[in-house]
């Protein structure tokens, strides 16, 4: 627990509790992690042998449905929970197809954020800021974001792998509501989120145990509350599903996909 | 292109290497998260399979390829132990057989290669773990770095709303007893000088009542920007509503802060125009001015709030020095002023009395009652010198109740010689009268002393009558219903006003000693007509009169002459106590 915070003084940041970002980072193979990132990644793989390949699938979701947008015509890009922006990052993938794309990375970890700005140094098309997802409004608000996106054009938000850190007391629907709101029609969502659908119970509970020393403890849902939150997106092919099932690029790429235990979709805004 | 001797090439050797590209793919993918599609990884192995099978056939052969092609490996991601491992069993088991490669020493030759791939591999791991370190560290210092700065930020936004005033931003009153009591205290030089300007604006709830809170909140606003302008280098804080106050540390005498104080008042006598409204004020102030040495905090503000009252009493709009001979005696009025309660309260108030004696026989009519207080400090005092602060305080009101409910508590215990004994008579003053109650309350006095109600004359001024309300009228009405005697105080000194005379059941008018001091000089004979015509004024609305100030057996025998009923005064007795003045007549 920490110490007490008077109620004027900002969060300050804690480098010895390990960050969801960061151990992200591990799972794709990065070494932008501490030991206690690591600690607490290896903890999960115990719980959870497939982990690290639940994050590679969820970042080849991100990838596909990037390229997807991209081709969609979309060229700016509001990646809520970016976390780590290292390999195969959204202002990447989707400027290597559009050098034109916009990219907002938005994130709660101010060492994630830090970094970010470091990488993104001298790309005058992205910006990052340090935000809640919980606080959709003040990203909405936000005049870095204003400066970067043109909301009365299309834009993507990617909600990728963060909403399991969101509780239900914190209202996730009201939270997408509020986004969707701020967007013009064409407009994309793209969520993903760990999901316990034919999941056994001892498997889950461990895992939620593991991120519950996090600063983010881990919230599963049913694919039926995940299809939920597309309320008012038209769900584009195949809708909610594993995420190695969406758009794989071979058939066997999407073997054994209930394992990648994320599930995702994209949804469009009509109109 | 080559000689005859040139090295034969399968014709199947793109499509073998395609086949050796696709199972190095397959071998990798899943290791670490490759951030490419599987074409784009087939398209860069593919690449690397032909760099390496060149090599293989080169001569010399160069190990730089190897390490070329680990250093592109780890670059596109494809770099984990397990990548590196599976790379080096698939190119150890198929390279050589898929392509068909045939020289001398293709063993020893993909050994050597392999070896530099791995170690090339493992070097660009290495750099790329550190580097990656590094950037993740230097991520950390900066968050930490700013949120140190962000908290270093909120505590300085902190103090400031702790010290200044949220509507017009500047210091408060804690911020400024602060630097008061740092001017103040510190030992360097005793010559050393202070001063103060207590600055209020007049009437500013007037501004609030005529053009509403929001436009009257940024008059305000205005009028602090102004005065912080118009003084500065001085601290200037506001001490709430419409009031502030100026520091002027290290003072050369009165004139610098008179001079601060004139600035101020010229800063806010201009009008601001706010929402298209003139507001148009002024303000007053208070200046102090005086040595640091043997002043403190609380001394320096009560002496400039005393100074700014008197700039308002004053009618405002001016400022005022402090000075300290007028201060210390507001201060023992004030301090006498408070003291009454506890007066009342310990007993040190007494009654003694002045007969009111007839003159056509003599006989003693009844005795004013006159209070005194017995100051434990002060010596006996009369009522002049406390009963105009009880005045201003409402401080008259439990005071005159008491003199009534003694007056009438004693008065019922007088016997007389012969006929009615002596009525009390006994001033009622203008809060008194003006307090609802007022009747019930006598009623139940005398109700408690039995003492009958004629038997008692209350002494009311012209200048209670001088007022619209009709709640004393009806209160005095029903006073007279009663039967308890009306007289009206010091006759002739003010309005004199007759209406009243009519509407009131007035039973007695006391004229004052002016009138009768003027009989003692036998040329002045405006006093004497002005007398004689009262008095058959009176007698003809059947009012008996008093004459008040009676001082020599002259005066009374003139008195008696043109009528006047009573007397009183030095002639007929001094203040005393009742018992003395009964005594006195067995």
């Amino acid at each position: 627990m920490a110490l007490q915070r008077p109620d004027w003084a900002p969060e300050t940041i804690d480098v010895e509790r390990p960050s969801v970002a960061r151990m992200y980072d591990y799972y794709l193979g990065g070494s932008h992690n501490f030991a206690v990132d690591r600690a607490a990644a290896r903890a999960m793989v115990a719980a959870v042998p497939q982990a690290p390949l639940m994050a590679q699938a969820n970042r080849a979701f991100l990838r596909r449905a990037v390229q997807f947008l991209t081709a969609a015509g979309i060229r700016q890009f509001l990646d809520i929970g970016s976390g780590i922006p290292t390999v195969g990052n959204v202002h990447e993938i989707a400027q290597r197809h559009a050098p034109d794309s916009r990219v907002v990375y938005v994130d709660v970890d101010p060492v994630a954020v830090a970094h970010s700005r470091e990488i993104l140094a001298g790309n005058d098309r992205t910006t990052v800021v340090q935000e809640d997802l919980r606080h959709p409004d003040r990203i909405l608000a936000h005049p870095d974001v204003r400066a970067v996106l043109d909301f009365s054009r299309p834009v993507a938000v990617l909600v990728v792998a963060v909403l399991h850190f969101v509780a239900d007391d914190d209202r996730p629907a009201e939270v997408l509501r509020t986004l969707r709101s701020a967007l013009a029609p064409g407009s994309y969502l793209v969520l993903s989120q760990a999901s316990d659908d034919g999941r056994d119970e001892a498997e889950r509970t461990e895992a939620e145990e593991v991120y519950r020393r996090t600063d983010n403890p881990l919230w599963v849902r049913s694919r039926a509350e995940l299809t939920g939150f597309f309320d008012g997106f038209e769900l584009v092919e195949p809708g909610v599903v594993w995420v190695p099932q969406w758009r794989p690029e071979t058939p066997e790429s999407a073997e054994d996909a209930e394992r990648a235990v994320f599930l995702g979709g994209v949804g469009r805004l009509g109109g | 292109m080559g000689s005859g001797d040139s090295v034969d090439e399968p014709p199947d050797t793109c499509s073998s290497a395609g086949a050796f590209a696709r199972a190095w793919a397959k071998a990798v993918a899943g290791t670490s998260y490759l951030p490419m599609t599987d074409a784009q990884l087939e398209t860069l192995l593919q690449r690397l399979t032909d760099l390496l099978s060149e090599a293989l056939r080169a001569e010399p052969l160069d190990l730089r390829v190897g390490h070329k092609v680990a250093d592109e490996l780890v670059n596109a991601h494809i770099a984990s132990a397990e990548a590196l491992g599976r790379t080096v069993e698939v190119i150890q088991l198929r390279l050589v057989r898929d392509l068909d490669l045939v020289c001398d020493d293709v063993e020893d030759r993909m050994a050597r290669l392999l070896a530099a791939v791995a170690t090339g591999y493992a070097r660009a791991l290495r750099d790329r773990t550190l580097d990656e370190q590094e950037s993740i560290r230097r991520a950390a210092l900066t968050a930490r770095a700013e949120a140190e700065q962000a908290l270093r930020a909120s505590e300085a936004r902190f103090r400031h709303q702790a010290t200044h005033d949220p509507l017009t931003d500047l210091p408060n009153r804690t911020l400024f007893a602060e630097r008061l009591a740092a001017a103040v205290g510190g030992t360097a030089g005793s010559g050393r000088r202070v001063g103060l300007c207590f600055v209020d604006v007049d009437r500013f709830k007037r501004v609030n009542d005529s053009f509403g809170h929001q436009i009257g909140d940024r008059a305000l606003v205005a009028a602090a920007r102004r005065l912080r302008r118009a003084v500065e280098p001085h601290l200037v804080a506001r001490l709430g509503g419409d009031a502030f106050v100026v520091l002027v540390e290290r003072s050369t005498g009165t004139g610098d802060v008179v001079a601060v104080a004139e600035a101020a008042l010229a800063a806010l006598s201009e009008p601001v125009v706010v929402d298209g409204h003139d507001v148009t004020v002024t303000a007053s102030v208070g200046v102090v001015e005086r040595r640091v040495a043997g002043t403190s905090p609380d001394d320096l503000m009560r002496a400039a709030g005393s100074t700014l009252h008197w700039a308002k009493t004053a009618g405002g709009a001016r400022w005022a020095l402090y000075d300290a001979e007028r201060d210390g005696r507001e201060q023992a009025r004030q301090e006498l002023s408070a003291a009454i309660p506890a007066g009342l309260e310990r007993g040190e108030f007494f009654l003694d009395y002045q007969p009111l004696t007839s003159l056509q026989n003599g006989s003693l009519l009844g005795m004013e009652a006159l209070v005194r207080w017995r100051h434990p400090q002060l010596g006996v005092l009369r009522p002049d010198s406390f009963i105009g602060l009880a005045e201003e305080t409402g401080l008259i009101v439990p005071l005159g109740g008491w003199v009534l409910a003694e007056a009438c508590r004693e008065a019922v215990g007088w016997r007389a010689t012969s006929g009615e004994p002596p009525y009390v008579s006994v001033n009622l003053a203008v809060r008194q009268v003006h307090r609802p109650g007022l009747v019930q309350e006598v009623q139940a006095l005398l109700r408690r002393t039995g003492l009958p109600p004629e038997r008692l004359q209350l002494e009311i001024t012209e200048s209670t009558m001088m007022t619209t309300a009709e709640e004393p009228v009806r209160a005095l009405r029903a006073l007279a219903d009663l039967g308890i005697r009306i007289a009206i105080d010091d006759f002739g000194t003010g309005y004199s006003n007759l209406a009243y005379l009519r509407d009131l059941p007035v039973t007695e008018l006391k004229v004052a000693g002016e009138f009768v001091r003027g009989l003692r000089a036998p040329e002045a004979r405006a006093d004497e007509r002005i007398l004689a015509s009262l008095v058959s004024l009176a007698h003809a609305l059947d009012l008996t009169v008093t004459a008040e100030g009676v001082e020599t057996g002259g005066q009374a025998e003139r008195l008696r002459a043109i009528g006047c009923d009573a007397g009183q005064g030095w002639h007929f007795g001094r203040p005393a106590p009742a018992d003395h003045i009964l005594a006195r007549l067995k």
